[in-house]
């Protein structure tokens, strides 16, 4: 029982890492119809920024906020300087160019900080919990919580607000929002540099677990793709629980599923995504695109 | 426009000779090593020696690899800057290193080899099993050497498979014996846990330590797993691995990150057993101190070189100096983290006692003089080791030392425990 529990909770705690970043990229899209490839490179950018700050002696929080903050404003440059050019042509190429500045951002993290593990100081401690036999680490209930007061603080933004509403109008159809009155422009950094802020915290979440690397977040981009495709792209309580889903069932398929163990776990959140996008296409949560006619 | 149209026409048939032409010359000078007797292979002159490099200098591997390049880039800086290497033939030429990113990528190592074959002499120091398997059935047939390369796969020291290829690190086998055999010769008895990559890297290891415990009664192997190398947690493994009891955990490891976190993790799991680490993933600043290793009775691991992250190496005298040629001729400021800035300043010093014994400048004789190198200390070894490449199937150097873990940097272990 002892083993189920550990490995239920540390199938949450890995699946919290894929949620963090899947909810930035749940924000983007949201905000602009996109999918975002970039979104894990400048989460470890922002990482970066964090840990350059601590290095020269900025206090850990401080460090984060800083880095938050320079997130919010590269996102905002970048939708304003390079994405604006490609929003109102053919979707396909916007994402092209996302995945370009990913390879770009990995770059010049390894350029200028190269591509040696960095130590990034954990915003929690190190120690543990003892709960039903399972050794729970303060760490992970400390990103899990952190990352449940985003996904309800997000939820709140789209649903309750009208900055919200307003993203979601401009995402749906620009020329509409334009018309009535938006700043579609403004609407639209503000979506990415949010994106992007969100990131940097999910960066400083990580990257004391994966150690800091340029490529830190290329195998967790992997599985935030899933958990936004298998969660549904508009809802940000869909992906989480899809990220935890994952995390779990590929722990609890690998142990007790002797077909599957460690070598074939990696299929499991896949062969999870190809049943319910033939059930339910536009994801667990997420809602039914209707056009009118 | 009839006259211009077969100018044109003669002008496109003139640029496709040339072009035909000037891809058969160069396909008859890329042909490779195979020089006629006397004349000297490409990438060397009476004055320089080319070499080639191709490793992973961007990416996740890009911290090692950066290494190997600075290793010998340093230890050639420091030669050419007193003269240069006198060769056997009596002329002294300086080393030049050409060194390509491959990203841990086999294809663009493939691309790098094409690209450097016909400038360099021999390819060397390239960190990667796959980066360096990519190329070597092409290196074979363009007869051109690729050696002391940083792979412990066995094939590379393989004379009939691998004729122009040596291995320069032990070989996983040797490494998870020397860990085997220790345990194996200890009083008490033990159970084993075994994490490994799912792979030839993790294959071997296992391998080699269970020769290593072959007949003995007081090792008992008790829970075996694996894992993949994309995997971005091993926590469930190291949860089933805890719960089997074992007081030993062989963690046949190639991924920084993986184990620090397996360290922590087993900490806080409360599992506390003796630890076995492979040679390139023990480092004591980049994986021991963050991982909390103190907590543990004993990690070890096997070298044959000592640490450049070791608190008395940077204030000896050779440690000083080495650190001064990686920052002066390597561009390299900081304390090496990776063994394999050291690894490849050996291979420097391994190279020019090949390079010393060459009567002729040809491949076929540096290969010859390459293999014929016995007992011979190169810098920063340890006491116990010798590089020997005289024994095929062998890499230069197969002789290793357990090492035990003191808290700061390592100790040869005599005994387990």
């Amino acid at each position: 029982m002892g083993t189920f529990i550990q490995l239920f909770v540390d199938g949450l705690s890995t699946g919290s890492i894929y949620a963090a970043l899947a909810l930035a990229i749940v924000l983007v899209n949201q905000a602009t119809g996109l999918i975002n490839f970039a979104q894990g490179g400048m989460a470890v950018l922002a990482a970066y920024v964090a840990w350059w700050c601590v290095s020269n002696g900025v206090p850990l929080i401080l460090a984060i906020l800083v880095s938050v903050l320079f997130s919010f404003a590269l996102g905002a440059v970048i939708e304003r300087y390079v994405m604006r050019r490609f929003e109102r042509g053919d979707p396909d190429t916007a994402i092209v160019v996302t995945v370009g500045l990913l390879t770009l951002i990995t770059g010049v993290c390894g350029w200028l900080w190269s591509y040696n593990n960095q130590q990034f100081p954990s915003l929690f401690p190190l120690d543990t919990v003892q709960v039903l036999g399972a050794s729970i680490s303060v760490r992970s209930i400390g990103t899990t919580i952190v990352i449940i007061a985003i996904m309800a603080l997000l939820q709140a933004l789209f649903i309750g607000t009208k900055f919200g509403l307003a993203l979601r109008a401009v995402a749906v159809n620009p020329t509409s929002a334009a018309f009535s009155g938006l700043p579609v422009g403004r609407l639209l950094m503000a979506g990415w540099g949010l994106a992007a802020g969100l990131g940097a915290v999910a960066g400083a979440l990580v990257a004391p677990q994966l150690t800091l690397t340029p490529g830190m977040m290329d195998n967790a981009l992997v599985y935030a793709l899933a958990a936004v495709i298998l969660g549904g792209l508009s809802s940000p309580i869909g992906v989480v629980v899809a990220a935890w889903l994952i995390g779990v069932l590929e722990n609890l398929a690998a142990v007790y599923i002797p077909f599957i163990g460690y070598d074939l776990k990696v299929a499991v959140p896949f062969v999870l995504i190809f049943v319910v996008l033939i059930v339910r296409p536009q994801g667990l949560f997420g809602r039914k695109a209707v056009v009118r006619v | 426009m009839n006259m211009r149209k077969r100018t044109r026409a003669v002008l496109g048939v003139v640029a496709l000779t040339s072009a035909i032409a000037l891809t058969l010359a160069g396909c008859s000078r890329g042909g490779g090593g195979d020089a006629t007797a006397g004349a000297a292979s490409p990438g060397i002159t009476d004055d320089s020696i080319t070499l080639g490099i191709t490793t992973p200098l961007s990416g996740a591997t890009a911290g090692p690899g950066t290494c190997t390049v600075a290793g010998v880039t340093a230890y050639f800086g420091a030669v050419n800057a007193a003269g240069g290497v006198t060769f056997g033939d009596g002329k002294t030429r300086k080393v030049d290193i050409k060194a390509l990113d491959d990203a841990y990528d086999p294809q663009k190592a493939k691309a790098n080899y094409d690209q450097l074959k016909d400038s360099v002499f021999a390819m060397t120091a390239g960190l990667g099993t796959p980066t360096n398997r990519a190329y070597r059935e092409a290196a074979i047939a363009d007869k051109v050497p690729q050696v002391l390369v940083m792979t412990g796969d066995p094939l590379f020291s393989n004379q009939q498979e691998s004729p122009w290829q040596l291995g320069f690190v032990p070989i996983y086998q040797n490494e998870g014996e020397a860990f085997g055999k220790l345990l194996a010769s200890s009083s008490g008895t033990h159970k084993v846990a075994i994490l490994s990559q799912n792979d030839d890297y993790g294959e071997g290891y296992v391998e080699g330590f269970k020769e290593g415990i072959n007949g003995a009664s007081n090792v008992e192997v008790v829970k075996e797993l694996t894992y993949e190398a994309t995997d971005t947690s091993v926590d469930a493994q190291l949860t089933e691995l805890a719960a089997s009891g074992a007081d030993v955990f062989f963690n046949a490891m190639s991924i920084t990150p993986l184990v620090i976190s397996s360290l922590q993790k087993a900490q806080q799991l409360n599992w506390l057993p003796s630890w076995f680490l492979p040679s390139n993933t023990s480092s004591p600043g980049a994986i021991l101190q963050p991982g909390g290793a103190t907590a543990f009775p004993g990690v070890y691991t096997v070298a044959f070189a000592q640490s450049a992250s070791a608190p008395d190496f940077a204030t000896s005298k050779d440690g000083e100096q080495f650190l001064a040629d990686l920052k002066q001729y390597a561009n390299y400021p900081d304390v090496p983290a990776f063994p394999h800035c050291i690894w490849s300043y050996q291979l420097g010093a391994v190279l020019q006692q090949a390079f010393e014994k060459m009567t002729a400048p040809t491949r076929d004789d540096f290969m010859t003089q390459l293999r014929s190198i016995s007992g011979f200390q190169a810098p920063f070894m340890l006491e116990g080791t010798a590089v020997d490449t005289t024994k095929d199937g062998l890499p230069a150097v197969s002789s290793v030392l357990v090492q035990k873990y003191n808290g700061k940097g390592y100790a040869t272990a005599k005994s387990f425990g």
